[in-house]
């Protein structure tokens, strides 16, 4: 008899008792479903928060701010609150540093003809949307140049954009921010992801930072981003900087970079969930374990109730062996159908939570294969001692059970 | 072929010891076709189960065309079960869930036969017991005459020298039993050794030879001549 006669043989029994068969997969389904949904959804949330922090810092860029801005709470006397020109300076001296930046956060009032809203206004260098993750959707960008010759442009966030020229083409048009006209040269969205999006509204206006600064001269710079050069050590540039400015200050924590902080956040997250993973999935184990129990009782009422079978099946020529084997890979084909349906079905859970709440659920298939695996272990694990019970039964003995 | 020397068979029955067979000797000779009587109890499904290799004698020796059967494995007798002897039951003993042809595969499967030909020459099989339109059905779509057909299918699977039947009209009516006697007088006449339990005479009859045991004893015996 090879593998694949037992496996037919497994079933043929197990079609015999649809019902009781069905129940006994039940255990097992429920634990692997759970297993697999807890993974797909701990997954999918580690891999959201991950994106946020990773999409709110561009890369090889240091993003510096006063100590004050990254842990809200009341300034002490003398604490830094803004970044000056000599603050710039110093971390323009370093060398591996390509270029230094700075943004200005605030609101105004926008307004075109007679249509105006309030708005964030976002005011930085040129490579302002890689900062905060803008996807440009019509127009473009303004450019260095425009940073540098003070120019009055800007760039609109799409619900700003629909707020003030309705269903009209903005792109060219003029908005006016504190009585200057300013000319728009494109359209951006911010992407879902980002942290700073559920912070900041989505109504925006993003602006050459010098033009910010000649539009509010009493506006503080809020962040410096030290734009690093290809191939320099950004962690340790971006630490040497920052003691280079806290001593600067005469103060060992008026500055922070705000890029690792939130690296640190998420490295703290990431552990969280993976906690949290495990314990849900050591729950989901047990009742995975309560599932291998049930279907060791059902084995043994089996056993019992198909004693006469099994003292035909002796009569007839089977041997202890084919006997044990014929129980075990039952109650395996029990669990490995169990687990099967268990990991569709958690797949389908965790597909079903991505649409409904856009969390990137997703199941690496190493653990939908030990998921399984692991289920069908439980069946010849559980089997064991009931298959043993059977292959043991003296064949006089079982052909005179009733 | 069927040698039994002093056989004693003592069960336990909680601390009781109890004997059920008190030193049988028999002999029954390759093709012999051989019936055994006696009341209720004294021992003849015991003996039939030694003889059957499904169990072994307590006391005395038994030997299967020469060899001694307390000598060997239990993968051996095994092997003896499935080659050399087929069982047929008073309650038939076929699988209830499967039908009758998977129920006459089953000696096959387990003999290693391939998927195709087991199918074919249980088919063969259930054809020459006049079953051949009952295959699909399950044993309970069976009347008893046709159980215990199909039953006799499965014990001739592959193609056993030795016969042992246990009581094989004991819940037939009469007229369907003398359909199963003749049955297995057909076997017998194609060469094969059978050994029929019965408590009909006319069962018993049809044997060249009766052994009547009383109380675990061989007390008589009676030869026909044909
Ligand atoms: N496995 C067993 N355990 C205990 N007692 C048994 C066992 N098998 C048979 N017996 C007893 O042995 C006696 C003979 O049984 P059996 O050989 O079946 O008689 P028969 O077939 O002649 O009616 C009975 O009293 C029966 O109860
Ligand atoms: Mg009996």
């Amino acid at each position: 008899m090879n593998a694949w006669e037992m496996i037919n043989m497994a079933l043929i029994s197990l079609r015999t008792n649809k019902l009781r068969s069905f129940l006994t997969m039940l255990g097992i389904l429920i634990g692997v479903a759970s297993i697999i949904a807890i993974v797909a959804i701990g997954n999918g949330g580690k891999a959201a928060v991950l994106g946020a922090i990773a999409s709110g810092s561009a890369q090889n860029t240091i993003q510096i701010v006063p100590r004050e801005l990254v842990a809200p709470g009341l300034p002490q006397p003398g604490q830094v609150l803004a970044i000056d020109e000599s603050d710039l300076a110093i971390a323009a001296s370093f060398s591996g540093v390509q270029q230094v930046n700075y943004t200005l956060y605030g609101t105004a009032v926008v307004s075109s003809g007679n249509r105006s809203d309030n708005a964030s206004i976002e005011a930085g260098p040129a490579n302002l949307n890689e900062l905060t993750r803008l996807r440009i959707i019509s127009g473009h960008m303004f450019s260095q140049a425009d940073v540098i010759g003070h120019r009055d442009v800007a760039v609109l966030s799409q619900s700003l954009a629909n707020k003030l020229f309705g269903s009209g083409n903005p792109i060219g048009g003029l908005v006016n921010v504190s009585g200057v006209p300013l000319q728009i040269v494109g359209v951006a969205v911010s992407q879902e992801t980002s942290l700073f999006s559920l912070f900041m509204g989505s109504d925006a206006l993003y602006m050459p930072a010098t033009t910010c600064q000649d539009l509010f001269p009493n506006w503080s710079v809020s962040e410096m981003d030290v734009q690093a050069a290809p191939g320099a050590n950004v962690q340790s540039l971006a630490q040497r900087i920052v003691t280079a400015l806290n001593i600067h200050a005469g103060d060992a924590t008026a500055f922070a970079d705000s890029s690792g902080l939130a690296s640190s956040v998420g490295a703290l997250l990431s552990k969280v969930t993976t906690i949290l993973t495990l314990v849900i999935g050591a729950i989901a184990g047990i009742a995975l374990l309560v599932g291998g129990v049930g279907v060791m009782n059902i084995m043994l009422v089996s056993v019992t109730e198909r004693t006469q079978e099994i003292g035909i099946r002796i009569s007839l020529g089977a041997t202890r062996t084919v006997i044990l084997l014929q129980f075990l890979v039952e109650s395996a084909t029990i669990t490995a159908i169990g687990g099967l349906a268990g990991v569709v079905i958690g797949c389908f859970i965790g597909l079903g939570i991505r649409i409904t709440t856009g969390i990137p659920a997703s199941v690496p298939w190493p653990v939908a294969l030990i998921s399984f695996l692991f289920s069908a272990a439980i069946g010849v694990i559980c089997g064991l001692y009931p298959a043993n019970k059977a292959a043991r039964l003296n064949p006089i003995e079982a052909l005179r059970y009733e | 072929m069927i040698e039994l020397h002093g056989v004693y068979k003592t069960y336990r029955v909680g601390d009781e010891p109890l004997t059920v067979l008190h030193g049988v000797d028999l002999r029954i000779e390759e093709g012999e076709f051989v019936s055994i009587m006696g009341p209720s109890g004294s021992g003849k499904s015991t003996l039939m189960h030694i003889i059957g290799c499904l169990d072994t004698p307590s006391v005395g020796e038994y030997r299967l065309r020469g060899t001694l059967v307390s000598n060997l494995s239990a993968r051996e007798l095994a092997v003896l079960r499935n080659r050399m002897i087929g069982f047929v039951f008073q309650n038939f003993h076929l699988l209830p869930r499967i039908t009758a042809v998977r129920n006459v595969e089953l000696p096959l499967l387990y003999a290693g036969v391939g998927r195709a030909e087991r199918r074919a020459r249980a088919l063969d099989l259930l054809a020459r017991v006049g079953m051949a339109d009952r295959a699909q059905h399950l044993p309970t779509a069976l009347s008893g005459g046709q159980k215990q057909r199909v039953a006799i299918a499965r014990a001739l699977a592959n193609d056993p020298a030795l016969i042992l039947a246990d009581e094989p009209t004991g819940a037939l009516d009469q007229r369907t039993g003398l359909e199963i006697i003749h049955l297995l007088r057909d076997l017998h006449h194609a060469g094969r050794t059978i050994v029929v339990i019965t408590h009909d005479p006319t069962v018993a009859a049809a044997a060249d030879r009766t052994i009547y045991i009383v109380d675990g004893q061989i007390r008589r015996e009676e030869v026909r001549r044909r």
